[in-house]
């Protein structure tokens, strides 16, 4: 009832106001609709653009070479180094990531790079080799010698967030005048006077592009360009360009030009490399020139300006002739606005494209160790760190070593596939180098294929690891002097093992055979089976699990008899792990892929230090490394030395399993330790074995180090005594076969053999050590 | 002094690098020995004699190579230098960060296995300096010297672990050492 009055009233008072006050309501409510919109669309641009603009992928680093005279490094690996890092050949070095050679000197311009440590500057350097050494170190600047410089590390991956953006940050003032001069020319002439859109530009282009006869300028400004791939998406309609010109008006409004224009330079996509794109100048200049983006000529710059309208239209490599006309077309109108000479522009438009290979993109070059790196970063960081906080990680990589194993794995396992008749492919193998001192992690390689990202036999493919087990088992014996020592007879013949249960465990030599009473070392050297099963229940097996344990083995292990023979299952990691213990003198190292991670804006955020503990005795550590080298010198891995120098210090250990199912060998140099494994993903026989398939990848490996230093050196309180091998009993010269062998003091053999018949002594061992320091 | 001052000293004699080990009184270490310090001996391992007869057959093995006594680097003394300097100036990680990049470089090099577990105690990470000094020891074999200062840190290591028994007997150790040389 009160409405229908109500309206009645309205009704007649309507002829007075409807001509003013419903539209007078209308466009106010319009207006503040629009208002709340302008407001909410300003909250969008200041609150996306004020916070991080882009999720960064970590970028993960090879070890950075350090230069010092003295260091070991061929002048060819220094080329391939220099080659892998992409700095250029030049007749005269004129700037930085460039080099010259002559001979065995190299003039070098380094990068600057930001370290954990700090930033290392560019340097001009002086190079000279001698062979195989650095012999000269100078600054050419100055002229003076140099202690110590280091490279900038080899880029060797990334991690990426679920987008697949990528890109390179750039911050103004490293971006080069040339780039940014010729960007505003092409594509926002009135970039540094208009107020986010420009009406006039869009005039402008339409007779730039009708004078040139084709597109060459498009009439949104910069800003505009910068909103669109920043805010919204790519469809073309009134509302999305009326939403772009009232953003690039807002960000104008809140920002310097400068900042716009940083941005822009970042947030632009100039390539699809896959499913990964590639955004922003930074990293284009990677992508197509495989360089800085400081290292360019303007030939360059103009080529990445011209990209912008269409990367993929003017791609380099698919359509060189229209992406040199685009370059050309840049280089005129940059002549035009004079920003340089016409000579300056003649001549660069006669330069080749200079693009890199397009083989070269693949992302990430080393998967496996890759892999290790992600894992090992895991136990600190969330995923979304590691894909999106632009993290640098530093690791131990040593793209040398990698490279080496590489082919070392691939060319050995083509070969004994044609050399066997194996069906090609059906071999595979993995393996782990690490530094002896620093557990660093060298290279890995996660099977035959190294650019396959799958399976990860070296982390993954836990496999039986046979003899390998077997120096522990020795170790354990050797820790208790009074009873054990490496000339200690063991009874090599068989043996008959009942268990509690009734079964019954006969465990047999690989060659079929028994051979008597045989020397401690010489039992491990040749790796017996059944001397071997003996000594370990006569220690017991529980004692057995403890020294693997302490050594450094973390899985849990069964005490069955079994175990001294190695029946238990590892993965090359694993194994490495063991072997570091016994080739770093004695100490459990941790196995570490990563150095250091640094945040976005280059501040430390994490170091993972070295670390060690005490394991074994270093008297014991080097009794047992000495029978390891018997192993190498004279035992089951003598095939080293058919191609490795007699006086390279090597010792180690082969692994066969049943059925030859497994080939393994682990060794050391006083440098560097290796572990390979081989088999297949099937567990068929491979019909190798340790020595026939692993040791040769060790040894192929190997054969390309210069491993100089010595396997750990000698504990203190050992002493060494002449050994006649037949009877484990002190020798003297009328004994032929004699070896000289470490013991712990006091615990070496107190008789003579018969065949010492007072011929005179063998020199003296005993008393070098005293002898020295008295 | 510095310590680079100290290593620009080496004396060679009868074959060994006779080094002068710095020892100045940085500001964030703990409070150390600050008598002059006594010479250092670089790893002097030598081989035991070979075989003076004839040998028939095969090559007997040499289970221990020849010593190599190498002339401490200068790439090493300048990474020291810096260490010395990070740690002087309170920043011990960066300190631990040069050493280890020394490690790198000269692995076996007592010397920087000790000033690592000389900073990593500073650090208050006592068990792991208690290590490091260790792994020093394992790797200075006859050098009664540095022996002695390890001994004398892991000492002073474990202590902070309150483990005083084992400190005392670390002392008793360093103490012998010392009266070796």
């Amino acid at each position: 009832m009160a409405r229908r009055r109500t309206r009645g009233r309205k009704t007649s008072r309507r002829k007075r106001t409807r001509k003013t006050f419903p539209w007078f309501k209308l466009a106010l409510v319009l207006l503040l609709l629009a208002g709340a919109y302008v407001v909410w669309l300003d909250i969008q641009v200041t609150s996306q653009f004020t916070g991080k603009r882009w999720s960064l992928p970590a970028r993960v680093y090879a070890r950075p070479l350090e230069l010092y005279a003295g260091s070991e490094l061929s002048p060819q690996l220094f080329a391939e180094e220099l080659r892998a890092l992409n700095y250029r050949p030049v007749s005269s070095v004129q700037q930085a990531g460039q080099y010259s050679r002559n001979r065995e000197t190299f003039h070098v311009m380094t990068r600057p790079f930001t370290f954990w440590d700090g930033e290392e500057s560019a340097r001009n350097l002086r190079v000279t080799f001698s062979g195989k050494t650095v012999a000269q170190l100078a600054d050419r600047n100055t002229g003076k010698a140099i202690s110590l410089a280091r490279l900038d590390p080899v880029l060797v991956g990334s991690f990426y967030p679920a987008h697949n953006e990528d890109r390179v940050l750039l911050q103004l003032k490293a971006v080069p005048v040339s780039l940014t001069d010729a960007l505003i020319a092409i594509e926002d002439r009135g970039f540094y006077r208009h107020h986010g859109v420009a009406p006039m530009a869009i005039l402008r282009a339409l007779w730039v592009n009708l004078r040139a006869g084709g597109v060459v300028q498009g009439g949104s400004t910069l800003t505009q360009q910068l909103v669109k791939n920043f805010f919204l998406t790519s469809e073309r309609s009134l509302v999305r360009k009326v939403n772009e010109a009232i953003m690039a008006l807002l960000l104008e409004l809140h920002y310097e030009k400068d900042e716009i224009l940083e941005a822009y330079l970042n947030e632009v996509y100039l390539a699809q490399d896959g499913r990964r794109s590639i955004n922003g100048f930074g990293l284009a200049s990677y992508f197509y020139f495989d360089r800085p983006l400081a290292e360019l000529s303007v030939d360059q710059y103009a080529l990445l300006v011209g990209l912008v309208k269409g990367p993929s239209y003017y791609n380099p490599w698919r359509h060189p002739e229209r992406a040199r006309a685009r370059r050309n077309l840049v280089l005129g109108v940059m002549a035009d606005l004079q920003l340089i000479s016409a000579s300056e522009a003649a001549r660069a438009k006669t330069q080749r494209l200079g693009v890199g290979s397009v083989g070269r993109k693949a992302i990430n070059t080393f998967p496996a160790f890759l892999d290790l790196v992600r894992r090992q970063l895991q136990t600190d960081y969330r995923d979304e760190d590691i894909t999106s906080e632009g993290l640098s990680i530093f690791t131990t990589l040593d793209p040398q070593v990698q490279w080496g194993l590489e082919q070392s794995l691939q060319g050995r396992l083509n070969e004994l596939e044609s050399a066997r008749g194996v069906e090609p492919g059906k071999l595979e193998g993995a393996a782990v180098v690490t530094s002896v001192q620093g557990g660093e992690v060298l290279a890995v390689a996660g099977g035959r294929n190294p650019k396959f990202a799958g399976f990860n036999r070296a982390l993954d493919a836990r496999r039986q690891v046979g003899s390998l087990i077997k120096p522990a088992v020795y170790l354990t014996a050797l820790e208790q002097p009074e009873r054990y020592t490496l000339a200690t007879l063991l009874d090599d013949s068989p043996l008959t093992w009942t268990a509690r249960n009734g079964d019954v465990w006969e465990p047999g030599n690989y060659d079929k055979e028994n051979h008597g009473e045989v020397p401690l070392y010489q039992a491990l050297a040749h790796s017996y089976n059944i001397s071997t099963a003996r000594l370990g229940l006569e220690l017991g097996v529980d004692t057995i699990v403890s020294t693997l344990h302490r050594l450094g083995v973390e899985q849990k292990l069964n005490p069955y008899p079994s175990l001294l023979l190695g029946a238990v299952e590892m993965s090359p990691f694993q194994v490495t792990r063991l072997y570091q213990t016994f080739a770093s003198g004695g100490f459990v190292t941790p196995l570490r892929a990563i150095t250091a991670v640094l945040a976005a804006d280059k501040t430390p955020l994490q170091r993972y230090p070295l670390n060690v503990r005490a394991a074994i005795e270093p008297e014991y550590a080097h009794l047992v490394s000495t029978a390891m080298m018997y192993a190498v010198r004279q035992g089951t891995g003598q095939a080293i030395y058919h191609a490795l120098p007699y006086e390279r210090s090597v010792a180690g250990k082969t692994g066969t399993t049943d059925d030859l199912r497994d080939s393994w060998f682990a060794a050391f140099t006083g440098d560097r330790l290796g572990v390979v494994w081989i088999g297949r993903d099937d567990n068929q026989s491979t019909g190798l074995t340790g020595s026939t398939g692993a040791l040769r990848v060790w040894r192929d490996l190997f054969v390309q180090f210069n491993d100089s230093a010595t396997i750990q050196a000698t504990a203190e309180e050992i002493e060494y005594h002449w050994i006649d091998p037949a009877t484990g009993l002190l020798a003297d010269a009328a004994c032929l076969d004699a070896v000289q062998l470490p013991f712990v003091p006091g615990s070496a053999p107190q008789q003579h053999s018969p065949c010492a018949r007072g011929r005179g002594a063998l020199p003296a061992a005993v008393d070098w050590f005293q002898e020295l320091f008295e | 002094m510095t310590l680079i001052k100290w290593y620009r000293a080496p004396i060679l004699s009868a074959g060994l690098v006779l080094l002068i080990q710095g020892c100045s009184t940085p500001v964030h270490y703990p409070p150390r020995d600050t008598r002059l310090p006594p010479p250092v001996i670089e790893q002097s391992v030598p081989a035991p004699a070979p075989l003076p007869t004839p040998q028939v057959g095969m090559p007997q093995p040499v289970p221990v190579p020849p010593p190599v006594t190498k002339e401490q680097s200068p790439a090493v003394v300048a990474l020291l230098g810096t260490a010395e300097q990070q740690a002087n100036a309170g920043d011990l990680e960066a300190a631990s960060a040069s050493l280890e990049r020394a490690i790198r470089i000269d692995p076996r090099n007592a010397l920087l296995w000790h000033h690592l577990a000389t900073v990593r105690l500073s650090q208050g990470d006592a068990p792991a300096a208690e290590q490091l000094a260790v792994k020093s020891n394992s790797l200075a074999p006859g050098n009664t010297v540095q022996q002695s200062r390890n001994w004398q840190l892991i000492a002073r290591a474990r202590r902070a672990q309150n483990n005083e028994k084992g400190a005392v007997v670390a002392d008793q150790r360093a103490r012998e050492l010392a009266e070796r040389q």
